[in-house]
């Protein structure tokens, strides 16, 4: 079996566990008794969907798609300090 | 040869990865309130998705049939992974002050609050 077959079988190993982590995240998203447990949850899923599109671009070998995860990382931050800062202030800022 | 050991290498990590996302997903759910929630949040950050990544990098470089690009695939992915360990505990921390200060929040099996005792102190 050849390195490249190696890895590609690895990832697709991997896969179903990101998928099953992925759920959880949701349901803890949706049911959440407060808005700070849903943004917690959004933070963590969407951090590690930037580390499952870094496995997808070696799977599908388009190694262009890993920009997208870099957006992501910081999209999310902006959505943490943005929330946070709501909350302490009642009022979005600039 | 060298390949091999940067390809098996990143798989470990990987792998440890995977393990650190699946117990911090088992966590979200099963903690009972916010504050112990951002544990397993920390653990879905750092060890689901830094260590990951890492992975991902050595895996790319390893792997020659992804082309030229696979160089972009793991310098992107390096600095992927430096913003996540600098914003991630950042974006945690930012969040649990502004819940207790703003008190949207309730720390419900509680034991002791000695910050909420000091703040309604410092009130009156």
């Amino acid at each position: 079996m050849s390195l490249e077959q190696q890895v590609t079988l690895f990832i697709l190993a991997v896969f179903p566990i990101y998928l099953a982590a992925f759920t959880l995240y949701i349901i803890r998203a949706i049911r959440g008794p407060t808005i700070p447990d849903s943004v917690l949850a959004i933070d963590a899923l969407s951090f590690d969907i930037a580390a499952f599109l870094a496995l997808l671009s070696i799977l599908y070998r388009s190694p262009i798609l890993i920009s997208c995860a870099v957006v992501l990382a910081l999209w999310v931050y902006a959505l943490d300090v943005y929330v946070s800062k709501y909350f302490e202030a009642k009022d979005m800022g600039d | 040869m060298i390949n091999e050991i940067l390809v098996y290498l990143g798989e470990a990590l990987v792998a440890i990865g995977v393990f650190c996302d699946l117990a911090a997903s088992i966590g979200m759910i099963r903690f009972p309130n916010f504050y112990v929630r951002l544990h397993a949040a920390t653990v879905g950050t750092i060890g689901g998705a830094f260590v990951p990544l890492i992975g991902v990098a050595l895996i790319a470089l390893g792997a020659e049939w992804l082309g030229t690009y696979r160089f972009f695939l793991a310098g992107a992915s390096v600095v992927t992974a430096v913003l996540i360990i600098i914003l991630a505990p950042v974006g945690s921390h930012v969040l649990a002050r502004a819940a207790h200060r703003a008190g949207v929040v309730k720390v419900e099996p509680k034991v002791v609050d000695h910050l909420e005792d000091d703040r309604s102190k410092e009130v009156n």
